[in-house]
């Protein structure tokens, strides 16, 4: 009798997260589409436009690592999309809007190929063998002279005519709404089921007939084509950039935004990196102490949501809960 | 001949794990691979397999050398194994344990798949309707929706054996199927093997239980590598050299 | 002749220092798989404690390096006490807490220091020459002092009770716990042993090379490097990876400038660790 009820429960329960979950959704988008109406400053606009940037390349790490392969080379990666875009805007003078999807399948040909040569490295000798790939390309970076160099790769051409900071906000949300959902229906589809198969056992999964080597370079060629694209718009948008937006730490911090937006959930690494791109902007005022702030939320996440941020309502709503549950015996002991 | 093993060889280090091993299998039959623990029975599997290289010999499949083929393409070819351990997907359900071995055979590409076409539905629902068949076979339907690593021993068995049987293979190895169950479990167990049986699937079972015999036409008994004795269940029975080698031997 | 034995010692003393700084790492990662993050910060702090000791306070060299050490194997017990024993080893959770301490570390370093760069003033003055060649005191006693340090590393893993449960932690962690070894203790030793040894690495480093908010991310490049062609749960590897290394990178820049000759590195580095995963003397980590 209880166990009927309590299924029942789930059930009232799922269909309100049937409808609450597009409902929330709707809303989300609408405020970010809306936004520029209401906030014209162009301070608030270019952060966010680079918050869909970094939320994109770190949701397209976690698609990688759905496979169970983690990689250490995704800011690399970000950075070839980037200066590939670049060199070829700069120096062969096309128009950048060309050259971004182009970037992109060359980002994703090169995150193949290196997907192909690391595919019999397996857990941490694969995730270390991207990180020395991707310290590789920086040294590369750093070695061709039309790069920049070190003192960074500067005019660049600028994507669209205008410098109004509108228009970049719309791009760039656009292109991550439509990167966003490629991504989801990825994961979800077919091909996500047999990567998330490989990541549980790979012996198993070609025990029924899996690829697992080929499945694992597909998603690196999924992955990078997206952080290619989303790299080459951003140097498009910010018409210079230095090989020190794509070292190690850029990686690193690519890997926290979905460590602490929550690695098992596809909303993680977006809830992550809009906690740790805006929560910084609340204390601008004390902008070197900023990366403190960070730092605690990242102290915070480890103690407190061992899951991540998304597990932030699943743990309040335990919490209250139980508190309510308590009321409730106290309430009967006293009657 | 169905599938065959010439001089089957692996050495680890110092140990031979399995010395010029010759096995054949006939088509359409339940063959026993038994021996005492250490024999080299899952080697043997890991090999023709191609989750280990061998160090010598050969294993041919339908007239096909495969002994270097990649286990995947090895388990397209039509063998389909279970594991002794560690034997599922286990964050998965038992409904996508089994149909993702059917995945790989899904036509439709990313094009279909984005845009949910006539043909990727059609396919999805081919795909769910075999799963669901599979499951139906083994017993496994009211367990459907629970995750593969909540379910008991007895059922992850089981479970193993659908997983192998939706890569839709021709022969099927299955390692100690019944190790550590309980007799109703082992009944289950044996009755499945028999309904794949009826359905033309060529069964190679290991086990080191003799109990497992019973069901088998013909039995292959391996000790340090070797094969010491092949025949019909009661001859194993019967053959002196076997019985030194459970009894006497270790 | 000079110049070849100038560049002799010279690998000499960075392999000396890269084998010291990644003996602290392996521990940590041998005995409790923690991918330390934070290494190369922790490396940097050393370099800078240290020079506050000797330069802000004027203190003896040999005093500064001894309570730098101490003070940053505190650290390092620390955190294992509040931090990292909490975590019970959940490897994503360790490395969220790795970069946690970078970042606290090299933040306050910037905000104190900024970006100029110094250096912590010589050990030694002065130039010991002889017929053949002439070479400073400096290098010499960094020199010795690197291979004193390795020499006691070595005798304490190998010759001292809590050294031998460290290996049999190690080898073997369910083991080592059912035989009673209490794995607290052994995991703060290695910690303290671990921080302190790149602070060791960061002061000589800081007084032979210069100190930079940023000395440490080169630094745990290098000493990644030098742990994965060892191979996990190898000591005797890393003493001959890490003179390789140390070699190869004071050898190189000499035929090849620059970024290109870190390139060529790291393609052999990667070309090495697809031959060998496992690396040189170490097995395979399955996680």
């Amino acid at each position: 009798m209880k166990r009927m009820s309590a299924e029942h429960q789930n059930s009232i329960n799922k269909s309100k997260e049937k409808i609450a979950k597009p409902v929330l959704l709707a809303v989300l988008i609408a405020f970010f589409a809306l936004f520029p109406l209401f906030v014209r400053s162009p301070y608030y606009l270019h952060i966010l436009s680079l918050t869909f940037i970094y939320t994109v390349a770190a949701v397209s790490l976690r698609t990688i690592t759905i496979s169970g392969q983690f990689p250490l080379a995704h800011g690399a990666f970000m950075g070839i999309g980037a200066y590939l875009s670049a060199l070829m805007a700069k120096f062969w003078g096309w128009l950048p809007l060309l050259c971004i999807p182009l970037s992109a399948l060359a980002t994703a040909v090169i995150g193949m190929l290196v997907g192909f040569l690391f595919s019999r490295l397996r857990s941490l000798h694969y995730a270390v063998g991207s990180l020395f790939f991707g310290i590789g390309v920086i040294y590369i970076i750093y070695a061709f002279p039309c790069t920049g160099g070190y003192t960074g790769m500067m005019g660049i051409p600028r994507l669209f005519q205008t410098a109004d900071k509108m228009t970049y906000y719309y791009f760039f949300l656009v292109l991550a709404l439509i990167s966003i959902v490629a991504l989801y229906r990825f994961e979800f589809s077919h091909i996500g089921t047999i990567l998330k198969a490989i990541a549980q056992s790979h012996l198993v999964a070609s025990s029924v007939g899996i690829n697992e080597a080929w499945y694992r370079i597909l998603v690196n060629g999924v992955g990078c084509f997206f952080v290619g694209l989303i790299g080459a718009g951003y140097a498009h948008y910010n018409m210079a950039m230095s090989p020190t937006a794509f070292n190690f730490m850029a990686t690193l911090w690519l890997c926290m935004y979905v460590l602490i937006g929550g690695i098992n959930s596809f909303a993680g690494p977006i809830i992550g990196t809009f906690f740790l791109f805006l929560l910084p902007e609340f204390v601008r005022d004390l902008q070197e102490y900023s990366p403190y702030f960070s730092a605690l939320l990242l102290l915070i996440v480890i103690f407190f949501m061992p899951r991540g941020l998304v597990s932030l309502p699943a743990l309040l709503k335990s919490y209250f809960l139980k508190r309510g549950e308590g009321e409730r015996i106290s309430n009967v002991s006293g009657s | 001949m169905f599938l065959e093993v010439k001089g089957l060889t692996k050495r680890f280090g110092g140990l031979l794990a399995v010395n010029q091993l010759d096995l054949t299998v006939n088509k359409g039959e339940i063959a026993g691979l038994i021996g005492p623990n250490g024999a080299g029975k899952t080697t043997t599997f890991n090999l023709i397999t191609s989750v280990l290289q061998p160090t010598k010999g050969r294993v041919i499949f339908n007239g096909e050398d495969i002994t270097y083929e990649k286990s995947h393409a090895i388990a397209r070819k039509g063998i389909a194994r279970t594991f002794q351990l560690n034997p599922l997907f286990g964050d998965f359900d038992v409904l996508q344990n089994v149909s993702t071995a059917f995945y790989i055979s899904d036509t439709s590409n990313l094009f279909d798949m984005y845009f949910n076409t006539n043909k990727h539905r059609r396919n999805q629902k081919m795909i769910m309707e075999k799963s669901h068949e599979i499951i139906k076979m083994l017993g496994l339907e009211q367990v459907k929706n629970v995750l593969a690593r909540n379910l008991p021993h007895g059922h992850q068995k089981m479970l193993g054996i659908a997983r192998a049987l939706a890569a839709e293979p021709q022969l099927l190895l299955l390692d100690e199927p019944i190790a550590g169950m309980n007799p109703d479990e082992v009944e289950a167990i044996l009755k499945a093997i028999n309904k794949i049986h009826e359905q033309g699937i060529t069964v190679l079972v290991i086990e080191h239980n003799m109990m497992m015999m019973d069901i088998c036409n013909r039995v292959i008994v391996m000790n340090f590598g070797q094969k010491i004795a092949e025949g019909t269940p009661q001859e194993i029975r019967d053959n002196e050299e076997v019985q030194s080698a459970y009894l006497g031997g270790v | 002749m000079g110049l070849l034995f100038n560049t002799v010692i010279n690998s000499l003393i960075l392999s000396s220092m890269y084998i010291l700084a990644a003996l602290g790492f392996a521990f940590l990662f041998n005995m409790l798989r923690i991918f330390n993050l934070a290494h190369g910060a922790i490396y940097m702090i050393g370099g800078y404690i240290g020079y506050y000791f000797i330069v802000e306070l004027g203190m003896n060299h040999w005093l500064a390096l001894l309570l730098t050490t101490l003070l940053v194997a505190a650290f390092g017990m620390f955190l294992e006490r509040f931090l990292f024993r909490r975590l019970k080893g959940d490897f994503n959770l360790n490395i969220m807490a790795c970069v946690f301490v970078a970042v606290i570390l090299q933040t306050t370093v910037n905000i104190i220091v900024g970006d100029k760069t110094m250096a912590i003033p010589s050990f030694a003055e002065g130039v010991f020459r002889t017929a053949l060649f002439s070479v400073s005191y400096e290098r010499l006693v960094t020199f010795a002092a690197g291979l004193f340090l390795l020499g006691a590393i070595i005798w304490f893993v190998n010759k001292t009770r809590i050294g031998l449960q460290m290996q049999a932690i190690a080898q073997h962690r369910d083991g080592a716990i059912l035989q009673g070894i209490d794995i607290n203790r052994v995991s703060a030793v290695a910690f303290a042993l671990g921080c302190a040894l790149a602070a060791i690495a960061g002061i000589f480093l800081g007084a032979y090379l210069r100190l930079s908010p940023y000395m440490g991310d080169l630094m745990l490049t290098k000493v990644v490097i030098i742990f994965m062609l060892a191979g996990a749960g190898s000591i005797t590897g890393i003493l001959i990876t890490g003179l390789i290394l140390g070699t190869l990178s004071s050898v190189l820049p000499v035929f090849i400038s620059g970024a290109a000759s870190d390139a060529v590195i790291i393609a052999i580095v990667i070309i090495i660790l697809l031959i060998r995963p496992q690396g040189f003397f170490g097995y395979q980590v399955e996680m």
